[in-house]
Order: structure tokens, then sequence, then C-alpha cells
């Protein structure tokens, strides 16, 4: 099964972190990652952030790269399991 | 679309928040509308307090009457009080289960007593409701009202903060010009002379351009107004309209400075780069002093009427 994967929310109220800049892939596309296994870093102005891989499965498309700017909810990539 | 990537100190990284318990605790929190400074002041350790659900809840609303170059929470012009907030906040506290919380809130130069009695109300509820829960308290300065401290600490949380935020050469750069630096010190003198058991905590931000001699400095200002305890964390620039990082501390260099804390007299020290005032904060209460402090003075941990007196609860 194909899964999109999403920017997590933090919360719908103003007040929270929209989302960041695309820092780093840490898994390339055809390889696999765990459950809770990190995809990539991105970076909100205050730190630096993991953003880990929600089920396990192959990376069969990146849909943001290094130095794009994303929003909660944007899907990041496909993970098929 | 590829601006140059922003790159932090290996050690500046945290987990995106994520996961079953996190979500938990947002669908609660949202729809009792709390709010929390996790979220409000863009915390990065959001991932981690909510996934061991805890939060620091935020009481008399998201906005702030005072500005301060460092701080995400918005200011402006205050809502109305939400006078159901004590009970929404106990039920949080409930409902989450939690054997320790922080309590906080805005500057509200609006309100007459700078909204002291509905902190109070707050932690009365939590304490009403949830009478093992230990509470800490951190307040802004109430312009020195006595009168407003004292119906704070009457509430009978265990501990009581007020965060110093920076050392004394750059107060006036980074907080807004109604703080000041030997107000903030005497909050925690005042607190001292109404409650001589109450723990008392206070907080600084480092990597503003503070150097070790203003670091110091400030530390032993903090004990000579009854501080027992300080946590010291890194500051993090929450938007480039923000006051800049001058620089990211290495993790030894906190280390450093807990050791020095403790070495000039503090009760509990803790430091590191993520430590923010109310991050482990059930930790301080682990403290020997702590729990000799609260033995002696038992009634603080079970106060559940509210006390017309000052330091009712003392002794
Ligand atoms: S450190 Fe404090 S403000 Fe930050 S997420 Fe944890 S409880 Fe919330």
């Amino acid at each position: 099964m194909r899964i999109e994967v999403p920017l997590p929310s933090l919360g719908e109220e103003e007040d929270a972190v929209r989302g960041g800049t695309i820092a780093l892939w840490h898994v390339e596309e055809g390889a696999t990652v765990q459950e809770g296994g990190d995809l990539l870093e991105l970076n909100t102005d205050k730190a630096a952030f993991v953003v880990s891989a929600p089920v396990s499965g192959r990376l069969v498309e990146k849909r943001v790269s290094e130095g794009d700017e994303v929003s909660v909810g944007d899907i990041l990539c496909v993970l098929e399991t | 679309m590829s601006a140059p990537v922003k790159v932090f100190p290996a050690w500046i990284r945290r987990a995106w928040p994520s996961g079953a318990a996190f979500a938990e605790v947002k669908a609660l929190l949202s729809g009792l509308e709390l709010h929390t400074v996790c979220q409000s002041a863009h915390c990065p350790n959001h991932s981690e307090c909510w996934g061991r659900r805890t939060a620091t809840l935020m009481v008399l609303g998201n906005v702030c009457s005072r500005h301060c170059t460092y701080c995400a929470v918005h200011s402006g012009k205050p809502e109305a009080l939400d006078q159901a907030e004590p009970d929404k906040v106990a039920e949080a506290v409930a409902r989450l289960g939690l054997k320790h919380t922080v309590i906080t809130s805005v500057t509200r130069d609006d309100l007459p007593d700078g909204g002291a009695d509905h902190i109070g109300r707050c932690i009365e509820a939590i304490k009403e409701r949830c009478p093992e829960t230990t509470i800490e308290v951190l307040v802004q300065d109430f312009n020195g009202d006595r009168a407003a401290i004292a119906r704070v600490l009457a509430a009978g949380a265990e501990v009581f903060s007020h965060n110093i935020e920076t050392v004394e050469r750059l107060h006036p750069r980074m907080r807004d010009r109604r703080f000041s630096y030997r107000g903030s010190l005497q909050v925690l003198k005042t607190a001292r002379e109404l409650a001589p058991e109450r723990i008392l905590k206070s907080a600084l931000m480092l990597g503003c351009g503070e150097t070790e001699a203003d670091i110091v400095a400030c530390l032993k200002d903090l004990l000579e107004h009854d501080c027992d305890a300080v946590s010291l964390g890194q500051y993090l620039q929450p938007t480039p309209k923000h006051h800049e990082v001058v620089s990211f501390l290495p993790p030894e260099e906190f280390q450093r400075y807990e050791r020095i804390a403790y070495d000039l007299g503090f009760n509990f020290a803790v430091a590191g780069p993520f430590v923010r005032s109310s991050y482990r904060s059930e930790e301080l209460l682990d403290a020997p002093f702590a729990r000799a402090r609260l033995s002696a003075a038992p009634s603080v941990a079970r106060a559940s009427s509210p006390a017309p007196q000052e330091s009712a609860h003392e002794n």
C-alpha cells in the first residue's frame, strides 16, 4: 500500500509552529525506513527537527527537496508498505 | 526555492512532534480551549514533553500586555478573562493524570491585581480536584505588588518561580521596559519574606551575549535574594524579528555552569541547551532540600481553600 506522509500538525491555533525549511533527507528514494526511524530534518527558526517515519516502508517518492519551505499538512514523501 | 539552509549546531536538534500521546494531549487541550507556553512560545521540547503527557499551561489568555524581544508570545491588548479557566485547568490536569504541573501566564498590566487572583484560583482548583498533584507557578513581576504576590503564594503551589531571564547588562535590551532586573530580584525576596519555607526558583537564558562574569554576578544576585533553584538553557530565536542568538553554548558549557551554580550555593541547579524553566520541572521536588521543605510546611502541599491572609499556609 502507498501512504502519503504529511508534515504532522502541532496545533490548529494561530500561534502554533506552522512549518519550516527542509534541511536534509536521511533516506534516499528506493531505500527502506522503519517506523519511528529518521526521515528528514527540518529547520524552524528555533532549532533543527527530525521528522520520523509514521510506518515502516520503502520510500518511493520524495515530494520536497532540501531548501524547500513546507507547511504542516504538506506531503513530504510517499512510502510503500 | 532553495534559500541557503540555516545550519544549527549538532546538539540543537529535537524530534518533530508526532505520535499518539502528543495527539491526545493536543486534542484534550484544544477541546478545553486552554493555551500552553509549549505551543505559544514554539518550545523545542514540545514533542518530548507532550509525549510524556506534560504541558505548561498558560493562563490569563494568550496575548501579553508586555513585549520582550526574545519571546514568541503575542503582545497586544489582552482579551477578557475566561472565568471558567480555573475549572478547565483542573479538568486538564485531572484528565492528563499529571503528578506535577507548571502554571504560567502572560503579563496582564490591564488587570488591577495583574491576574494574581485568577492564577490563585487556578492553583486552588487543581489542588481541590487533584490534591496529590504538585504545582510550580511561574509568574510575572506584578509590578512588585506585594498583595498580588501574597495572593499567588497563598494558593499553595509548592514552587514559586519568577524568571530573571537574562543578566543585568542585557536586561534593558531583552525585556520589556516595565520589567527591571532589580525589580525581578525583589519579587523573589518578597516571596521569601511572605513564605519562608517556599521553594523559590528562577531561570536564565544563555547565548544572548552575556559573559561568564555577567552570569556569575546574576547567580549571586539570585542567591542574595533567597532563590533556591535555578535553571539555565540556550536562548533560541523564535522568528527573525526577535533578538538574535549571539552564541550556541555547547552542552559541556552548560554542565560547567550547573556546577558553578551549585558551588555558589544553590540548593538545586539544572542547565542544558534545552533546559527551560518548565522542562522536567518535577525533578526539583525530588531534591533532598525540596523534600525537607515540603515536610516542614506540609500545609503547602495540602492547601485546599483560599487563604485570605498573607502567608497563611506557611509555618
Ligand atoms: S519545556 Fe516547558 S514549555 Fe517547553 S514543551 Fe516542555 S513543558 Fe512545554
